[in-house]
């Protein structure tokens, strides 16, 4: 059993993991609740915003902050798109028809990745993963700063945006009813696209962090998804602060697995084990009886 | 009192109800047996080796395909997951292949069985939640999956309980059937076990089963209210699937001998998704069509040297076209198409050929 | 006989049934009301699908909300909903086969000769092994009063079996639902609208508004009653 020493640097990245997990989770929480659209090519935006500013920066001589504020508005773009083009027609379908649909643009985008960039290894530092500073004698870089605070900065700002504007009460509204709300005069299109937008940029800064975080890697970016997927999950697709301990709790989990050792290369299971539990609890609680409407 | 009828023939007990068949249906049942005749003595002689192999695969990712089909097109639900049950069926054939003497079709049985108590496990708590929570949660079993076989490999000759040794130092190969040793043998033989689960397949839809899967789609309440046990139902399809999912990782398991957790990659069971849907989750076809979608095409883009990687853009179209053009669930839309297709170029031609055409209604 | 004890469904901030007492005998009972009044969701308590906060239904001496919702039909509980819920791919046979092979009552005995009975039973001409999806509105209804009744059930809920049928359509269900006391012995509860059919099949009938039971009795008493016009007249006109 490893000491307490050799945990210490895998909490740090444990819990700048599990903020980007969170900053992801959130955000596709919020544009569930808004649009009833579970995201699924999330990690697949991002991912390509990523190898985009990488094509920028190593080929056509961009310097690190446009090519990265590229990523980010990349994924802002490429998401609101999708929600502008098959928002509309599907918004009265059932929310797994709607996620499936996402799967759609996660392949696409997966064929484009490897068409332009192939399985190649890459990498792309961001300045910040050079310099840092030590607390207890475990390096912490800013980046990791940066995800963590990032993370809990976004669950903020997004708590007091739906809490306290007027896009963002309509957002909830939405969430609870969307006929009604239509009814009510609210922009419904406009509010959504708002949802779609701001999750884009979301998957945008995710896949950048991720890309220094992990590795820059189609497929892999694209399939960490699952991690914050299990969040969600956990979350219920509802709670956007159990959504964001959820995530940190299983991007933490998943790290300080790696030093032991007699598991470590199971470690990458900890999101299906935790939304498994999760399930069981959730299940269990329900009991078999349906709840219904009132008739 | 009762209906007409109660009055109880207890003389006759009662017999097994075999589905009927009508004239139509009896016809297509023949040109069926035809053609299965075709595929296994009139093919095989037509093609070369790297097709015999690819054809092989086409038959039993159809398999697949079929398990998923059923899933979706019967109950609705959606596995993310099912490339990963594949690589376990694989696994456990494997296993079995090594551990024991079993004869290969009890090596399929078992896989198959072994895939479907895990399949049905995993699936169980998600099933009376909500669709949307099944696929996530098949999403992540496919993930985990993926990270277990990768730390564990594939059995191929070693000790204990995983089975596995360096392929440097002895690794064996996983043995096909005696009686189908050579590539087209084992074609033939593959052929001939995805015929035998189509027709276990197709007799569920026919019998309780498929009536029930029907009544839940149309309508979960009045399925309960007419007393179907909904969620029974549900993992039923859920078991049906994995199970036929296992038997085909079993057939790949001999396909290919030395097995790698490269060959099932996550984005696999998405591009199966999209497949599976393409060739329409209604019809038992569908999943041949979805089998040579994955398989087929590929390999002859492959043999053009044009890259794959166009195919997964067209399947995610593909995607994004059936469900946004398929109203009420999806289905029918694959023939739809063709006939639409088919339409176009005799339309086309005609137009080339300067005769006018008359624009056929709908 | 049914016997409906205070049952309360509380559900967001809305009750739409408050301490509904009632008791419902043999033959077909009418249970009219203004849109919203609870009439669905009391068939959804009886069905299972929606928890009541309080109260009992007792049905034949049996406690029914202790059965979990699919043993209801097994039980001998049928319902009809207000959208068409007949199966469009099976055949006509199959859709009443489901219901058969799902609840039997009596399970010795012929089912061929139980799901032909019920397809005879309601006056259904077309061909039983035609597909659901090729017949017109009407005989789609038929077809769910037709699973509805087959297999011996003991109470049939009826939820506005002729909704959106024309005149002489629903002349054809209501002369099939006046049958069922006689033919098929179960009880049977009646929700609509059209209060001739109401008063053409229905020997007692109950009224709901905003949930609560407004009166009960002899068919002709209750929508003569003055209480019963005014919840109507509330909302809409009423052609008594």
């Amino acid at each position: 059993m490893p000491s307490w020493e050799d945990f210490k640097p895998f909490i740090v990245t444990g819990l700048a993991l599990g903020g980007v997990y969170a900053l992801s989770g959130v955000g596709m929480v919020v544009l569930y609740r808004a649009t009833g659209v579970l995201n699924l090519a999330f990690g697949a935006v991002g991912a390509m915003g990523a190898l985009l500013a990488w094509q920028l920066i190593n080929h056509n001589g961009w310097a690190e902050g446009p090519a990265f504020l590229f990523c980010i508005l990349f994924g802002g773009a490429v998401t609101l798109l999708y929600g502008a083009i098959f928002g509309p027609p599907l918004s009265s379908r059932d929310p797994l028809i709607k996620a499936v649909a996402t799967l759609g643009l996660a392949l696409i985008l997966l064929g484009v990745m490897d068409l332009i960039w192939s399985d190649k290894a890459r990498s792309m530092i961001l300045p910040t993963s050079n310099n840092g500073f030590e607390v207890s004698n475990v390096f912490v870089n800013w980046t990791e700063v940066i995800a963590m605070g990032f993370a809990i900065a976004v669950m903020t700002v997004t708590a007091l945006f739906l809490r306290f504007t007027k896009t963002g009460t309509a957002m909830r509204a939405l969430a609870n009813d969307r006929e009604i709300t239509a009814t009510l005069g609210v922009p419904v299109r406009r509010v959504e696209a708002a949802a779609w937008l701001g999750s884009g940029l979301l998957s945008g800064a995710a896949g950048l962090l991720l890309s220094n975080l992990v590795g820059l890697d189609a497929t892999t970016l694209t399939f960490l998804v699952i991690s914050s997927l299990a969040a969600t999950l956990i979350g219920r697709l509802r709670s956007i602060t159990v959504t964001f301990i959820a995530a940190i709790v299983i991007g933490l989990v998943n790290a300080l697995v790696t030093p032991i050792l007699s598991i470590s290369q199971y470690r990458d299971m900890t999101p299906f084990v935790l939304a498994t539990i999760a399930l069981l609890v959730l299940s269990g609680r329900r009991g078999s009886a349906l709840s219904g409407r009132a008739g | 009192m009762s209906a007409a009828g109660a009055t109880t023939t207890r003389s006759a007990p009662r017999r097994l109800r075999l589905p009927r068949l009508d004239a139509g249906e009896r016809v297509r049942a023949v040109v069926i047996l035809a053609l299965l005749l075709f595929v296994l003595f009139g093919l095989p002689p037509l093609l070369s080796g790297y097709w015999i192999s690819t054809s092989t695969q086409v038959a039993y990712y159809s398999l697949v395909a079929l398990g998923l089909g059923i899933l979706m097109g019967r109950t609705g639900l959606v596995s993310l997951g099912q490339i990963a049950l594949l690589a376990l069926g694989a696994w456990v054939a494997a296993r079995l292949f090594f551990a024991t003497g079993l004869p290969f079709p009890l090596v399929l049985l078992g896989a198959g069985l072994i895939t479907m108590v895990l399949g049905v496990l995993i699936g169980l708590p998600a099933l009376r939640l909500s669709g949307l929570y099944l696929a996530l949660i098949t999403l992540m079993l496919a993930g985990a999956i993926t990270v277990a076989l990768t730390a564990t490999n594939f059995p191929n000759g070693g000790g204990g309980f995983l089975g596995h040794v360096e392929t440097d130092r002895g690794a064996a190969d996983v043995r096909r059937p005696l009686i189908a040793h050579g590539d087209t043998a084992f074609f033939r033989y593959t052929v001939v076990v995805v015929a035998v689960m189509f027709l276990i397949a197709l007799v569920h839809v026919r019998a309780k089963p498929g009536r029930a899967w029907a009544a839940i789609r149309q309508s979960e309440s009045a399925a309960l209210a007419a007393g179907v046990n909904v969620t029974l139902y549900k993992m039923w399809a859920f078991a049906l699937a994995s199970f036929l999912t296992g038997v085909a990782g079993g057939l790949l398991a001999a396909d290919s001998g030395q097995l790698f957790i490269t060959s099932f990659p996550t984005s696999d069971s998405i591009t199966l998704l999209a497949v599976v849907l393409m060739g329409g989750i209604y019809s038992l076809w569908g999943a041949v069509v979805a089998g040579i979608l994955m398989k087929l095409l590929p390999a002859m883009l492959n043999n053009w040297g044009v890259a794959a990687d166009w195919l997964t853009i067209v399947f995610g179209a593909g995607v994004l076209q059936v469900i946004l053009t398929a109203p009420r669930g999806i289905a029918y839309q694959f023939p739809r198409d063709m006939a639409r297709l088919g339409r176009l170029i005799y339309g086309l031609v005609g137009r080339a050929r300067g005769t006018p055409v008359r624009e056929r209604a709908g | 006989m049914i016997e409906i004890k205070d049952l309360t469904v509380r559900f967001g901030g809305v009750t739409p049934l408050d301490k509904m007492t009632v008791n419902f005998a043999d033959g077909t009972n009418g249970l009219i009301g203004p849109n919203g009044a609870g009439k669905t969701t009391f068939f959804n308590v009886l069905s299972g699908f929606v928890r009541p906060a309080q109260g009992t239904v007792t049905a034949f001496g049996d406690n029914l909300l202790g059965m979990a919702h699919y043993r209801r039909s097994r039980w001998g509980l049928r319902r009809t909903f207000q959208t068409e819920q007949a199966i469009e791919e099976l055949t006509v046979y199959d859709n009443v086969l489901m219901v058969l092979e799902h609840s039997p009552k009596d399970s010795r005995g012929n089912r061929d000769e139980d799901v032909l009975g019920a397809i005879n039973f309601v006056g259904l001409s077309a061909n039983p092994h035609a597909r659901v999806g090729t017949l017109g509105a009407g005989d789609r209804r038929l077809v769910e009063i037709a699973r509805a009744v087959v297999g011996s059930p003991r109470v049939v809920l009826l939820d506005e079996p002729a909704a959106g049928l024309p005149d002489e359509e629903t002349e054809r269900m209501s002369s099939v639902i006046q049958k069922i006391p006689q033919e098929i012995g179960a009880l049977t509860i009646l929700v609509d609208h059209d209060m001739s059919l109401v008063s053409a099949c229905c020997a007692k009938t109950a009224v709901l508004d905003f949930g609560k039971l407004i009166a009960a009795g002899d068919t002709a008493d209750v929508l003569r009653n003055d209480q019963v016009k005014q919840a109507y007249l509330g909302a809409e006109e009423v052609a008594a």
